[in-house]
């Protein structure tokens, strides 16, 4: 029973693996669409690192945005003003999100903030990190943005070699993503979503998981935002900002399904899906997003997933 | 110094306008409302509409506040309703997470629909001199209305039979309800009569300086600062903290510039969160 169950998730994800190294064949060579693919897979993977955070542990961090920005923020002003290389200073970045996201876990633990107020607290700091960017012009240029360019031949530079490159990282997420939920800090996990008081009454140290949660999915999405930041050739406030970022992540993660592997992948994909569909409308996506999120959240708050799994009868991970 | 000081009491006063709306919701319905600063722009944007067709300003500005009045009541009654039916934590991320989206619906529509229309309010004499100071009028007529609207704001609370069941289901609403309160229609009374203050709130910007669309994310996080420093469910701490936060705004904004007022005003409220959660004026934690 239970290495059947692994096997499932195992199979699981070398069908994404693959499915999503086919993608580019099927977009005939349009420098275009490959570039819409390849953000799809960045936004699968903050969603994925979300979901360690808000999916298992119901730590509601308003701050996804933020926390890539300064990891990215990080990595790159250390390369422009001390010309170390993006190599080095893309650990520093991981490292410096992986504190924050932990810090604001510990704290919030610890002062034992419902839900509302780690938001408030998350919300906070993404206003401040957006109001130290703007501000520290010397450093950040502001509202302008700094250019960045990839690392080397085929590695992070425009073209189908960072699509597979980005592909890795995400599949090393959803690795990771893997081996905690079957490991003791998932069971863990499982036992705070339900209930918390139980879970420290059984004996479970609802602190040192929650951190330890917040801090690992602080540091994917951190090294998610650094690679994006060479990736996409220029970062500016508005590429971390709550709309660009938390919005969408939060309406990927209610798509697919909280809590699942396969959850933030489908999510991603329609969520791609429908900002294609939506795109003519130019300025009204916002308020698509806004509707979409309001109408997931009311009638369909446990994702495609869950339906899937109701319609088919078969566990999917 | 003076004209500073007077400058950040009136702009502190106006976020109070606002930020009481978030303080009387979520005390009252348990949902923090994330789209607070659009009721604001609705309001505004509405008065602006009727200023172009030609309206008296007085007209126009009673028409967007009850414009406001009617957003609040209409998304009260649709919806807030999912929100409302669960309860405790389920309650709070529900609520949070409706408004969050509603506050893009209204920004995109806005943005999308009327993006350069905005409100600006002139009055006729623009500055006046009392005791070698020059004022503002705009200044002074703002003070005004906010001191109004929150006398009548604690009369209604002190004074009437409704405001006191509405302090009784703040305090406990299960308890209210066993006395045969209904949580839920005073509930939509206080949404509508939040949603007014906010469109009051907006029509002073308007008269301040200028309100447009693109400003409701800006009204609502001043307003998330000031309800939370004055303490989420303490009404007389929520004015305090607005004209306290207003002065500091106005000095730091003058002295230290713009984002650096802006970081030291949301590191106020994050520490606020962390070390006194019942807010800065609480008799106790």
């Amino acid at each position: 029973m239970k290495a059947n169950r692994y096997l499932a998730e195992h199979a699981t994800l070398l069908v994404v693996a693959v499915v999503l190294a086919l993608v580019p064949l099927g977009l005939g060579g349009s420098a275009h669409y490959l570039r819409i693919a390849t953000l799809m897979l960045i936004y699968m993977g903050y969603a994925v690192a979300f979901n360690i955070i808000f999916g298992h542990t119901r730590q509601l961090f308003l701050c996804v945005g933020a926390l890539a920005g300064s990891a990215a923020y990080v990595s790159v002003v250390l390369v422009i003003k001390m010309s170390w290389s993006p190599w080095a200073t893309i650990p520093l970045g991981i490292l410096t999100a992986a504190i924050l996201g932990g810090v604001f876990s510990y704290v919030s633990v610890r002062r034992g903030l419902g839900v509302i107020f780690v938001g408030i607290v998350t919300l906070v700091f993404s206003m401040i990190f957006h109001n130290l960017v703007l501000g520290l012009r010397d450093l950040t240029n502001g509202e302008t943005g700094i250019d960045t360019k990839g690392l080397g031949p085929g590695v992070l530079e425009p073209g189908l070699g960072s699509y597979y490159v980005i592909l890795g990282v995400l599949m090393v997420c959803l690795v990771i993503y893997h081996l905690l939920m079957r490991s003791r800090a998932g069971t863990a996990f499982r036992a705070i979503a339900d209930d918390e008081f139980a879970a420290e009454l059984a004996g479970i140290d609802v602190t040192m998981y929650k951190v330890l949660a917040a801090s690992a999915g602080s540091a994917l999405i951190g090294a998610i935002g650094a690679i994006y930041a060479y990736y996409g050739g220029f970062i500016n406030p508005t590429v971390y900002a709550l709309v660009s970022v938390d919005i969408v992540v939060l309406v990927t993660l209610l798509l697919g399904g909280m809590g699942t592997l396969l959850g933030p992948v489908l999510g991603g994909v329609l969520f791609t899906v429908l900002d294609e569909v939506v795109r003519p409308l130019g300025q009204l996506n916002v308020l698509v997003y806004g509707v979409l999120m309001i109408v997931l959240v009311v009638t369909f708050r446990h994702g495609l997933i869950a339906v899937l799994r109701k319609l088919t009868r078969i566990r999917i991970p | 110094m003076v004209a500073i000081l007077i400058d950040g009491i009136v702009q502190g006063l106006q976020l109070s306008l606002m930020a009481v709306g978030i303080t009387l919701i979520y005390g009252l319905g348990g949902v923090l409302n994330l789209a607070h600063g659009q009721f604001a722009v609705v309001g505004g944007i509405a008065a602006a509409l009727c200023l172009e067709a030609g309206a008296n300003p007085l007209v126009a500005c009673a028409i967007g506040i009850l414009g406001a009045g009617v957003f609040g009541l209409l998304v009260d009654r649709t919806l807030l309703l999912p929100a409302y039916r669960s309860a405790g934590e389920d309650r709070l991320l529900l609520g949070l997470l409706i408004t969050l989206g509603l506050s893009f619906v209204v920004n995109g529509y806005l943005d999308y629909r009327y993006a350069n229309i905005s409100l600006t309010i002139k009055l006729a004499t623009p500055s006046f001199e009392v005791a070698g100071i020059t004022v503002r009028s705009a200044s002074a007529v703002a003070a005004c209305i906010a001191m109004v609207a929150f006398a009548l704001l604690f009369a209604f609370l002190k004074a009437t039979l409704l405001g006191k069941v509405i302090r009784s289901i703040i305090q406990n609403e299960v308890g209210a309800g066993l006395c045969g309160i209904n949580p839920g229609r005073i509930r939509t009374l206080i949404v509508t009569l939040s949603a007014m203050m906010a469109g009051l709130g907006g029509v002073v910007q308007g008269l301040f300086s200028s309100l447009g669309t693109e400003m409701g994310n800006e009204l609502t996080s001043f307003a998330l600062i000031v309800a939370v420093v004055g303490g989420v469910r303490s009404i007389n701490g929520t004015l305090a903290a607005g004209v306290l936060l207003g002065i500091v705004n106005a000095f730091a904004s003058y002295y230290v510039g713009a984002y650096l007022t802006l970081i030291i005003l949301l590191a106020t409220a994050a520490f606020t969160i962390l070390l006194r959660p019942a807010g800065l004026f609480a008799s106790r934690t």
